[in-house]
């Protein structure tokens, strides 16, 4: 009598369980859909700053740094200077793994543009997000871990800036002249327009979206600002200063790990993900927790 | 002591009558009945947290300079609402818990108003005579909705700037009157200087005042009227079954107040909401992508998205795209909402008082309906987010978008559809909604199987039915209840409190306590022998 008074309440109580898990596994699912921004291209950064004394001044293509932002500190951003010892090595990667698209002068073809004369920080942007090999040239290139080290990249750099003059030359930001409070305003008038306040990114149009920028490095920041790649417009020293793009690099820097008061941050989507928390776990628990004392119909 | 200063009080006011009768309420036990609570308990906790966040927050749009604690925000011009938002988020004492909570509680505040209208509209609550606290509750989730985006907009951040932005132009976009509405709610053009003082004294002080007295009307009626029941037991269309207020009721009902405020302080604790600082002051020419307003007013933002861009000429002039989307979709739907009771009254004629509530299998044709509406705005709902979607999708923009224009006029119809058949054909079988019983399935020596049925189990919370006590039965045979008094009686199991109808008292329950009683209902506007007006559903059966 006992044994089956108990399994009946089990059976009573186990008809909630499908309920429960339901609201749990419905609420986790939607948490993952934001995951929090891994790491995965963090290691790129250190590269730069440590092998940028490995490489001479290859020389014939210098960036008019002076042109622009007549009150901009320049030694907020130096200009990596390329070995010209490593164009081989980079011409050889280039021929194995962007020639088929781009030619072998980087000439371009019915499928990739003419590269000669973009500069050296356009190459490394794209090699270095990862964007280039690129699979599909129909569809918006996809940031991954990149294919090359960082050597290897800068040495396909050097080979496409030495076939032609011309171009803005990789920026090295240094953070520690950099304002954060200044990038903020910067950001907000200038960025977030297509990449959210937050930097999370979101759709644009037609399958165009702006990416997030959660593991962006201070250089690919710099990189993007001057190249303006893809449907991103290209900011010259005209519109924003050397110092201004070192300080949107630090408050990007920010933004991938802001002062995230107030528990645990849903994605920085803003109100969507919260109505989904509040309908749910917030309204969904209380229901249950209604459901669990109130009474039910015999 | 407490005798005496309840005897003080009893001789100059008679509350010991009134007293007697609340705390022998009956309410009917059922966990539907408890979401209005929530709303009502979100409420209160709004009002405390709110009332918290009065004492920091400067209502003001003067721009000063920022000194604060938050750094990437030094040296900027903010707004002092703005400031001081940053101020309660970062340097008051438990500040941000108390902010998270205040928009936590809005949130499931709004959603259980909501999941509320559901229930009562699926289970027929609002029929005669109910009408006016259905008028009630509309207005009460229309002054919800308004509140919830007029404190949205307080800070003056520039995702809420965003929306004050787009409310601004939807306000605009009224024929003939919109220019001056806009001028007299903003006091001149967007932005303006006067829209934070004024939407904050609409915000702590009118529309609470508002949502108080509306509410305050609602439970008066509910009280007054008494709360309707689910067809079972005992249960007519004459009567009231259910616990006591006191003890059962207001115990189950404290309790879960409880349970919403820990939840609600939960969730303002350790989940991130409404980060401003993040989003920085507004600025009229700064724009973020993705804005999104709070999830109540999602539908109406994404019913902006899916909106074609057509341009309707009438009169002449050219009506405002924003004008049908905005302005007259909202208008159709509160006014179709609230006038519910009288339009349904004109399907089914039906003109009889109903305090059995409709299981919503029961009425197929009104359960598909609102399955059908309600899809509707659940498609536009998910349209708000179109932008968030296709990102988190790898999809087109454009692809989402047109996906969601086709999704609103498909699924509606479809969801009505399988809402009426689960409807229908739940509702022709005869157990459905009964507790299974266990069959035992025994085999004989000879090898033939044969199932018996076993005898239902006695539920946990079983509603004992006793036979009323002698004195009661009298004063409802008197009071022309004989049904009652005859087939009828209450479970009272232990203690000395009274049961009480609804004019007489009807002293105190020989053994009365905590158990589940039923009283009898006097018909509203009836005359001549109660039984008379029994609903056309109750003779049906």
């Amino acid at each position: 009598m006992s044994i089956r008074k108990t399994s009946k309440t089990l059976l009573k109580r186990a008809g909630l369980i499908p309920i429960a898990v339901g609201t749990l596994t419905v609420g986790g699912s939607i948490l993952a859909l934001y995951p929090q921004a891994s790491s995965a291209q963090s290691n790129n950064t250190s590269h730069l700053s440590n092998n940028a004394s490995n490489y001479g001044y290859t020389g014939s293509y210098i960036y008019g740094s002076k042109t622009g932002g007549g009150s901009s500190n320049s030694a907020a951003i130096t200009n990596l200077t390329l070995s010209a010892s490593s164009i081989p090595l980079g011409k050889s990667l280039f021929l194995e793994n962007c020639s088929s698209c781009h030619g072998t002068q980087a000439q371009g073809s019915s499928r990739a543009p003419n590269l000669q004369g973009l500069g050296a920080a356009t190459v490394d942007f794209w090699v270095s997000t990862g964007r280039m090999p690129l699979a599909d040239p129909t569809i918006q290139a996809v940031q991954k871990p990149s294919r090359f080290s960082r050597s290897q990249t800068l040495a396909i750099d050097a080979y496409v800036a030495s076939l032609s003059s011309g171009g803005p030359l990789i920026p090295n930001v240094n953070l520690s002249l950099a304002s954060e409070s200044a990038g903020a305003t910067l950001f907000s008038t200038n960025c977030a327009a297509c990449h959210t306040i937050t930097g999370a990114g979101d759709a644009l149009a037609s399958g165009v979206y702006a990416p997030s920028l959660s593991v962006a490095t201070p250089t690919q920041i710099a990189e993007a600002i001057r190249t303006g790649p893809g449907n991103m417009p290209r900011f010259g020293p005209l519109t924003l200063s050397n110092q201004q793009v070192a300080d949107l690099a630090k408050y990007v820097g920010y933004l991938q790990h802001p002062n995230d008061r107030g528990g645990i941050a849903l994605g920085h989507v803003g109100p969507v993900t919260e109505g989904f928390v509040g309908i749910l776990v917030g309204l969904g628990s209380i229901m249950l927790a209604g459901f669990w004392i109130g009474g039910k119909n015999k | 002591m407490i005798t005496q200063t309840t005897d003080w009080f009893d001789e100059r006011l008679g509350i010991a009558k009134f007293t007697r009768k609340s705390l022998n309420k009956i309410f009917p036990d059922h966990w539907s009945f408890m979401l209005g609570e929530i709303a009502m308990y979100s409420f209160v906790i709004l009002l405390f947290t709110g009332v918290f966040l009065t004492f920091f927050f400067v209502p003001s749009s003067k721009l000063i300079t920022y000194h604060g604690a938050y750094l990437p925000d030094r040296g900027h011009k903010v707004s002092e609402a703005f400031a001081s938002t940053l101020n309660i988020s970062f340097s008051v004492r438990a500040g941000l818990v108390m902010r998270q909570m205040h928009h936590w509680a809005a949130n499931v505040f709004i959603a259980a108003i909501i999941v509320h209208v559901c229930r009562i509209f699926f289970t027929g609550a609002f029929r005669k005579p109910r009408e006016i606290n259905w008028f009630v509750g509309t207005g009460l989730l229309v002054l919800a909705i308004v509140n919830g985006f007029l404190g949205y907009s307080l800070p003056d951040d520039l995702i809420s700037g965003t929306g004050l932005r787009i409310a601004y132009s939807i306000v605009l976009s009224v024929p003939v009157v919109g220019s001056y509405l806009g001028f007299f709610l903003f006091g001149g053009t967007f932005p303006g200087n006067a829209i934070i003082p004024r939407f904050y004294t609409l915000h702590i002080l009118i529309i609470p005042g508002l949502i108080i007295g509306l509410l305050t009307a609602h439970l008066a009626i509910m009280w007054h009227q008494k709360h309707t029941q689910f067809k079972g037991k005992g249960k007519t269309n004459r009567n009231v079954v259910g616990v006591a207020m006191w003890p059962a009721y207001a115990f189950q009902a404290g309790g879960f107040f409880f349970v919403t405020a820990a939840v609600i302080a939960a969730l303002g604790g350790l989940v991130q909401i409404n980060p401003i600082w993040l989003y920085g002051q507004y600025v009229p020419y700064r724009v973020s992508y993705a804005v999104q307003p709070d999830w109540y007013m999602g539908w109406l933002d994404g019913a902006l998205r899916l909106m074609p861009s057509w341009e309707i000429q009438a009169f002449g002039h050219m009506i405002p795209n924003v004008f049908f989307p905005a302005v007259l979709l909202p208008g159709i739907t509160f006014t179709l909402l609230g006038a519910w009771p009288m339009i349904e009254r004109k399907i089914t004629k039906d003109y009889e008082e109903h305090h059995l509530l409709d299981n919503p299998r029961d009425v197929p044709w009104r359960t598909s309906l609102g399955v059908g509406i309600l899809a509707f705005y659940v498609v536009l709902f998910f349209a708000s987010s179109t932008d968030v979607l296709a990102n988190s999708y790898s999809l087109s923009l454009n692809f989402v978008l047109w996906a969601f224009r086709v999704l609103l006029f498909v699924v509606p119809p479809l969801a009505a559809f399988v809402a009426y058949k689960v409807a229908s054909e739940t509702g022709a079988v005869s157990t459905t909604g009964r507790r299974k019983r266990i069959l035992i399935i025994s085999r004989s020596s000879e090898g033939e199987f044969s199932t018996t049925e076993t005898a239902l189990r006695a539920p946990m919370h079983e509603e004992v039915i006793e036979e009323l006590p002698e004195e009661i039965r009298y004063h409802a045979i008197k009071d022309g209840h004989e049904e009652l008094a005859s087939a009828i009686a209450v479970g009272a199991p232990s203690g000395g409190s009274t049961i009480s109808t609804n004019d007489v008292d009807l002293g105190p329950l020989q053994s009365g306590g905590t158990g589940v009683y039923q009283i009898p209902r006097t018909p509203r506007g009836g005359t001549g022998d109660p039984r008379g007006r029994i609903s056309r559903r109750d003779k049906r059966e």
